[in-house]
């Protein structure tokens, strides 16, 4: 690993903080070695090192993947870990459930509450415990509730449904439930993901005041701001491994970026072909887009593509990105805001109708939208085109299967997908061969846009090269592509332009020749003004 | 450069791979089919045996019954015709992804409507039948559309709602046989139909009417509907994975209601076949007991029949084997009525469980995520 020791020097040199390990306090939390493999052979963590000091705020920061998470739900018990210890005060401890977890007062808040809507705060915390209906332990339990409040300042109304509250409250309410089990090392999964600046800041004095009466808290985060303006240390995790560790007083954004984002791999993909006067394709003025929940998912963002290009949005997951291409593909509303594939507008326009307007989709959820699973290869090769008159016969509403076969030939042809016949079942397929079907089917529409999420995640090697080589050559010969990809190499690999997205906005919209990782990386990470910061 | 070729060992592998699944995956299902008419018969035999009875001397009985002569096999198919459409009912709906057990009370408000439209109707036979036929197929198809459209805006879910509207039709149909439909010379049953609507028994001395035509074609025009239409493809695709259908452009909304309204058109002109279909009543009795539980043993006759069309005529025939063999099994081997029906259920239980089974997961399991994306989407979700 690249720089395990170096930042320990350093922050011993700069003096530190005794609040973190790294500047000379007693370590608290021990996690040494942890690896973890999932049955599939994944290896998701690899001989990882966690190690935190009481009432410490250790970040955990790293792009999707890298498997901040998985650390933390072994730790909070809710995955077994493959090798590694777990020291606790000294002491050796084993943490098979979430109850093993809380008995050693480590407790976790996700990112999706698990709160009853229609119960109370009171109710909510007293899930579980016993206390929810005998009035007398009701009683000394709202006390004891109240008492927490007192103490915290994490204040919260104890007798309205939660379902009526916002939703920085209903996350107090949550860490109120975490710590009436007395817990003492809490864990926050993304806090500030669904909360308004003023609710994080609150949230954040909420944190320091708790580690100063001695909670340890680790918070997972992808926000270089969050680490800088509120840990004590930080560890920076990528691929599953750890790249460093150091204190946060005197790192900047940019230190941290570079760590998250690492240095180049470059997949190789096909050569990039210059291209005379562009026009535009797809005409994105100001939309706004609202996730499940109704909240502001995109805000505000605009950006044109041109014929001949690859657009690509590159990010961290959940920043927005699902919710674009699901708005700009007709499968969710635009709140507001406009947008226009050639020159049409595309608002309130069905996917069936976007199609005929020259749009092609590879979804990012293969397996929930691009394909059919139980269905042969012979019927998922007509999905979405399947009221087309080509694949009719005469007789009104009737299929030609001769037809559909001699297309369904033609893409497991030209496209090399590898299947034993064609009414072999989808699922029988490799990820590969059914994004090789899924890509063929929609570049076969002849699109002027084609938009492809997340295009070659799962996929082996090869297979992920032969999608790039499909994409570079709808590119080439003219046709537009919007790339939305967590894999940052394959963004900078593939794009003509790359557009950052965080929290719902679009930060910076870069040129090829101003591709600059660690740019990129602090965009993600959320510090707007990239260039300077570096 | 284009994707790598496919090499010819890597397609020979694959295909080598694929026969092998599918000679396990045929061997099964017939394993499966012969295992469960073993236990089934097998308990049958066990139950008969210690209560007393020649089981052997029974099931000879079944045998003779219902495929011993020309009338029995004749007996078995008119048995098994409305046990075809309600079958289809269930079936349609559930390769679509809905439980609809709507059936009895569609089929109820079809018979209603072949006897108000049969009873009054004048013209050519041919006119008569075909107009008869299709008020009851309409009348049905008309009852199945209100817990669609309460499921497709508002989320109903389609168990509760169409439980409630059998209820209501089952009402419906005693006040309307003992008032308005009532025949004032006869007043347990309600008018007949006329004559020129009524379908004839095809050998005399048996059930068997044309109706069974009637009931094959509309499974055949379900299945061509399901496999050889884009309505179809769409509506099993509802069934599988809903997000692709609307990934793929289709409005789920319209493959509800095309679905249910289908389903609904076959348990119509089920009803119709009980009444101008089935010598010798062509009528309606008070109590509805030539109508049964016909909606209700079609939901047998889907799982045993593995919800396709096909499989339902079969299963459906089976069935009605069972029905038309009981009164062999008691002349010959002195099994009382209530013994062969023991009998009828281990042997259905037996065959319906493996789908049963997995079909009860698939619709705990979509209940599941449903509930999720309702709680995350409280407006907006899908209406699967």
């Amino acid at each position: 690993m690249p720089d395990r020791s170096a930042p320990r020097a350093g922050a011993a040199a700069a003096g530190g903080k005794a609040v973190s390990v790294l500047g000379g306090a007693e370590p608290w939390l021990e996690m040494r070695g942890i690896t973890k493999v999932y049955p599939n052979g994944t290896r998701a963590l690899e001989n990882v090192d966690l190690v935190v000091a009481k009432g410490e705020i250790h970040g955990l920061l790293g792009e999707n993947g890298a498997g901040k998470s998985t650390l933390m739900k072994i730790l909070s018990g809710i995955l077994p870990l493959t090798a590694g210890r777990i020291r606790l005060g000294g002491r050796d401890i084993s943490l098979r459930t979430t109850h093993d977890a809380l008995a050693h007062g480590i407790g976790m808040v996700h990112q999706h509450f698990s709160l009853v809507p229609t119960f109370t705060a009171l109710d909510n915390i007293l899930l579980g415990r016993g206390a929810l209906l005998s009035s007398p332990n009701r009683a000394q339990a709202r006390a004891r509730v109240q008492r927490l409040m007192d103490e915290t300042g994490l204040y919260a109304p104890l007798d309205v449904p939660v379902e009526q509250l916002p939703v920085g409250t209903q996350q107090r309410i949550e860490i109120l439930k975490t710590l009436d089990r007395e817990v003492d090392l809490l864990i926050l999964d993304e806090p500030t993901a669904v909360l308004t600046p003023q609710e994080t800041d609150q949230l954040f004095q909420v944190l320091r005041a708790l580690a100063a009466r001695g909670t340890t808290i680790i918070l997972i985060t992808h926000k270089l701001q969050e680490i800088l303006a509120l840990t004590h240390a930080v560890t920076v995790l990528r691929n599953g491994r750890v790249v460093g560790t150091r204190l946060t007083a005197g790192a900047t954004a940019a230190d941290l970026a570079r760590m998250m984002v690492g240095a180049e791999r470059l997949p190789d993909v096909k050569q990039r072909q210059p291209h005379a006067a562009a026009q535009p394709v797809l005409r994105v003025a100001g939309i706004t887009v609202k996730d499940d929940s109704g909240q502001d998912a995109v805000k505000n963002v605009s950006f044109e593509i041109y014929t001949g290009e690859i657009f690509a949005i590159a990010g961290v997951t959940g920043n927005g990105q699902t919710e674009l291409v699901e708005a700009l593909t007709g499968l969710r509303p635009i709140a507001s805001g406009r947008a226009y594939l050639l020159g049409e507008s595309i608002n309130g326009k069905s996917p069936r109708q976007l199609y005929r307007m020259g749009l092609a989709h590879v979804p990012e959820d293969r397996h929930r939208l691009g394909m059919v699973a139980q269905l042969s290869v012979l019927e998922n090769s007509i999905l979405g085109i399947h009221h087309e008159r080509r694949f009719r016969r005469r007789l009104p509403g009737t299929l030609h299967w001769g037809k559909v076969r001699r297309h369904a030939r033609y893409l497991v042809e030209r496209f090399q997908v590898l299947t034993p016949s064609l009414s072999t079942p989808m699922r029988s397929l490799s990820g590969g061969n059914q994004q090789k079907l899924v890509v063929g089917r929609e570049l076969s529409k002849s699109p002027s846009l084609v938009v492809a999420g997340q295009p070659t995640r799962g996929l082996d090697v090869a297979a992920s090269a032969a999608i790039r080589d499909l994409l570079m050559d709808i590119r080439n010969e003219g046709q537009a592509v919007l790339l939305v990809s967590a894999d940052l190499d394959e963004t900078l690999a593939l794009a003509d332009r790359v557009a950052v997205m965080y929290e719902g906005e679009i930060l910076a919209v870069l040129e090829r020749d101003q591709f600059d990782r660690e740019r990129i990386g602090l965009l993600m990470g959320g510090v707007r003004d990239g260039s300077a910061a570096g | 450069m284009d994707p790598r070729p496919v090499e010819q060992w890597e397609l020979e592998t694959a295909q080598r791979q694929e026969r092998r699944r599918q000679l396990r995956g045929t061997l099964g299902s017939f394993a499966e089919i012969a295992v469960a008419l073993v236990i089934g018969l097998g308990v049958g035999a066990v139950v008969m045996r210690v209560a007393g009875y020649d089981w052997l001397l029974a099931y000879e009985g079944l045998v003779m019954g219902s495929f011993g002569d020309l009338w029995a096999v004749a007996d078995t198919l008119a048995s098994a015709t409305p046990l075809i459409l309600t079958g289809l009912v269930f079936g349609l709906s559930a390769r679509a992804g809905y439980f609809n057990i709507g059936a009895q009370g569609q089929m109820v408000i079809g018979a209603l409507a072949a006897v108000a439209v049969g009873a009054h109707i004048s013209g050519p036979p041919v006119v008569a039948v075909t107009v008869t036929f299709l008020a009851a197929g309409v009348a049905g198809a008309i009852w199945a559309l209100p817990p669609a459209l309460l499921k497709a805006t508002r989320g109903v879910h389609e168990v509760i709602s169409t439980i409630m509207f059998n209820w209501i039709a089952h009402y419906t149909a005693l006040y309307l046989v003992f008032n308005l439909l009532n025949d004032p010379r006869s007043a347990e049953r309600s008018l007949r139909v006329v004559p020129e609507a009524r379908l004839g028994a095809l050998i005399p001395g048996a059930d068997m009417t044309a109706a069974i035509f009637v009931a094959a074609g509309v499974a055949l025009g379900i299945y061509w509907l399901l496999w050889h239409s884009p309505w179809g493809y769409e509506m099993r695709i509802a069934g599988l994975n809903p997000s692709a259908l609307r990934y793929a452009g289709a409005n789920p909304l319209w493959s509800v209601n095309l679905t249910f309204i289908l389903a609904g058109l076959a348990a119509g002109i089920a009803g119709a076949s009980q009444v101008i279909g089935r010598p010798p009543t062509y009528a309606l009795y008070g109590d509805l007991s030539n109508l049964g539980d016909l909606g209700f043993d079609g939901i047998a006759v889907a799982l045993i029949g593995r919800n396709h069309p096909i499989g339902i005529i079969l299963a459906a025939v089976f069935i009605g084997a069972l029905g038309a063999g009981a009164r062999m099994m008691q002349i010959m081997a002195n099994v009382p009525l209530d013994m062969v029906r023991i009998v009828h259920g281990t042997v259905i239980i037996a065959l319906a469980a493996p789908e049963a089974w997995s079909l009860l997961g698939k619709l705990l399991g979509l209940n599941r995520r449903r509930g999720q994306s309702a709680a995350a989407a409280p407006a907006k979700a899908l209406p699967q």
